[in-house]
């Protein structure tokens, strides 16, 4: 026990007699064990915003759409009752349609006719519970109520994206020109992050829609949350649920896989820099071992007086051992702690979730302990090798 | 008393304790034809109470013997036994377990830590001998009020002149209550008046139970040590007590075109 003591005194005399070039030496295992963690971290915290969105939106949701063979070559739609036929699948928690309406115009008002004409704007009725089953909300004003349907009003709500394209101010009183028709705007849709396209479109009553555009109520796409859990075996029984007579003619899609896809950590990149990271590390136990060997030459008086004095080649080479230990926890230590520093500041600037992975700290800053160790290994055998008599200059 | 033709290798009363002994010792660096003789056939034996000079010039294999003597080195042939112990039987741990325990070194550039106070000096000679914290401090300090330096414990060598740091060393060398304190030029790099305080604290040092051995060039000094052991061309060439001396040490090296130090 007191060896031990002693031998670690000795370690942390020897490491405290030199400050600058102990932390010249500590360099190495910090910035590796610094560069594994923020390389690795930004990687993760770059993804963050998306797993967030992820978590928010949760990943129960299915589209379901035509793809043509409905309608024999018009425009894809479902069968009229899709939404009942799909809510009678036992995992289907909740169900909405949606119609698009094709080759109609969407001006800001009939002076605008000119300016906006080439901005393709995609006009739909849905039903009233789109907003439920999406988990969307209004940004202003309402959704399409049961009013609106019973009494034919032209009422329209507009997506986020549409009404800063047309310069909507909140609460003003305006409308819009659907191919000739006047249609007041009730409110504004806030981006539905899982249904991008509803960010651009203007929704309107089925009655409306069929009274003055003529349309068949056919749904062309359901958006339906199934149960928790569920999801998989939900999407493989909607098509034949809404088809009937088999799955031919739906398409589903869960799009929260797309986005779990670009929120998912790109292991080749994090291999990569991981790799980067244990490269500067090795450097980093190169310029360690370069350091103390030197640092054993200038200290070989120190080191004959104390083999002359009784101490062993094991406890000389102990002590360098230990010394190098200390320079591995203490730089490891102080890596992870840069690399997270690091990982605060650039998501902090650029505006992304930093996210903090509490293993990887212990496996950089345990690397740093191992490269240090083994970086110590040569510079305490050369150390225990020195002979007394040729470094204390005899007579 | 030249050792040459007799069994005795110590002019010294041999009923005193024998503490080193050396027995046809040869180190020869090199292999033949251009190996180096540097001690051949050396047979000496040192006792408690010795308090002697090896002197010789440059070349005769004093530093050689004080290598051997101080456990430092293995001799290529002949037998070296420390305290009844053959040292070249025992491996690196024992012989240096042995050396930290039976002998106490003092040298020229007095070889202190730089980075360690006074006492931590000292203290480092007791490291790894399962002693407690205070009791390496407390034989620490009593070993620098030995050399009258208590008061500056807490100094690194740095700020401490030659002369205390070379009684620092001595604290050092004693600390450990050595059978032999081997000192290699102690004065070498002090000037008179200095060396003369070493030299009285080397004196003072001397007991019925130690040996004190200085290798020198300096002949001033080593008439005033009590046997002098003088060597050339790596053998013993005079064994002697300063009581029985009929010569000046000065005419065995005349020879080599020294005047009173030998170079």
């Amino acid at each position: 026990m007191n060896w031990f003591r002693e031998i670690l005194s000795v370690a942390i005399s020897g490491l405290t007699a030199r400050k600058i070039r102990t932390l010249l030496i500590m360099l190495g295992p910090v910035l590796g064990a610094a560069g594994i963690v923020a390389a690795v971290g930004l990687n993760e915290s770059a993804k963050g915003d998306v797993r967030q969105t992820l978590e928010k939106l949760g990943t129960n949701l299915i589209v379901a759409s035509a793809d043509g063979t409905f309608s024999g070559g018009e425009a894809p739609t479902l069968p009229e009752d899709a939404v009942e036929r799909a809510s009678n699948v036992s995992t289907v928690d909740r169900v909405a349609g949606i119609t698009e309406i094709g080759s109609l115009t969407v001006v800001p008002s009939e002076g605008g006719r000119d300016f906006f004409r080439t901005i393709p704007v995609p006009v739909l009725t849905s039903d009233q519970n789109l907003l439920e089953v999406l988990d969307a909300r209004m940004l202003h004003g309402r959704f399409i109520n049961g009013a609106d349907e019973n009494n034919y009003f032209r009422s329209a709500v507009i997506g986020q994206d549409l009404a800063s394209d047309y310069q909507y101010l909140p609460g003003e009183v305006r409308t819009i020109d659907v191919n000739g028709e006047t249609y007041g705007v009730v409110g504004v849709l806030e981006n539905v992050d899982l249904v991008p396209k509803l960010d651009t479109a203007v929704i309107i009553p089925k009655s409306s829609a069929e009274e003055d555009f003529d349309i068949e109520q056919k749904p062309t796409t359901l958006y339906v949350r199934a149960i928790e859990g569920r999801v998989d075996s939900t999407a493989d029984a909607l098509p034949i649920a809404i088809n009937l007579g088999g799955n031919e003619g739906v398409t589903v899609a869960v799009p929260s896989d797309l986005l779990e896809a670009q929120g998912a950590v790109d292991t080749t990149l994090r291999n990569i820099l991981f790799l980067m990271g244990g490269l500067a590390l090795l450097v980093g136990g190169v310029g360690i071992a370069n350091v103390m060997s030197i640092s054993v030459i200038q200290r070989s008086g120190e080191i004959g007086i104390r083999r002359a004095l009784g101490h062993t080649k094991m406890t000389i080479a102990m002590q360098f051992v230990l010394e190098a230990l200390f320079v591995g926890v203490l730089g490891g230590m102080a890596g992870v702690l840069t690399g997270i520093g690091v990982i605060y500041l650039v998501s902090s600037v650029l505006g992304w979730i930093a996210t903090l992975n509490v293993p990887l700290f212990l496996v950089a800053g345990g690397m740093a302990l191992i490269v240090s160790v083994i970086a110590g290994l040569y510079p305490a055998w050369k150390a225990a090798r020195l002979e007394p008599l040729e470094t204390l200059r005899l007579g | 008393m030249n050792n040459s033709g007799l069994q005795q290798y110590s002019p010294v009363d041999s009923r005193k304790t024998q503490l080193f002994q050396l027995r046809d010792v040869y180190r020869i660096y090199g292999e033949e034809p251009v190996a180096v003789h540097a001690l051949d056939g050396v047979s000496l034996d040192i006792h408690a109470g010795d308090f002697m000079a090896i002197i010789g010039p440059s070349g005769s294999g004093k530093s050689t013997l004080l290598g051997l003597l101080g456990c430092l080195d293995l001799p290529s042939r002949g037998s070296i036994k420390v305290a009844e112990t053959e040292i070249t039987d025992l491996d690196d741990g024992a012989r240096s377990k042995l050396r930290g325990d039976s002998i106490g070194f003092v040298f020229q550039q007095f070889h202190l830590i730089p980075h360690l106070t006074a006492l931590g000096n000292v203290s480092t000679a007791l490291l790894y001998r399962d002693l407690t914290k205070n009791e390496i401090q407390k034989r620490s300090m009593s070993a620098l009020s030995m050399v009258g330096l208590a008061e500056r414990h807490d100094h690194r060598p740095i700020e401490m002149s030659g002369g205390e740091q070379q009684r620092v060393a001595i604290a050092r060398a004693l600390v450990t209550d050595p059978l032999m304190i081997l000192a290699d030029e102690p004065t070498g790099a002090l000037d008179t008046k200095t060396a003369k305080i070493v030299l009285d604290i080397f004196r003072n040092l001397h007991s019925e139970n130690r040996a004190i051995v200085l290798v020198t060039h300096d002949l001033e000094i080593a008439e005033k040590m009590d046997r002098v052991v003088s060597m050339r061309d790596g053998k013993i060439i005079a064994d002697d007590l300063r009581s029985e001396r009929t010569d000046a040490l000065e005419d065995r090296f005349w020879e080599s075109g020294s005047g009173s130090k030998l170079e």
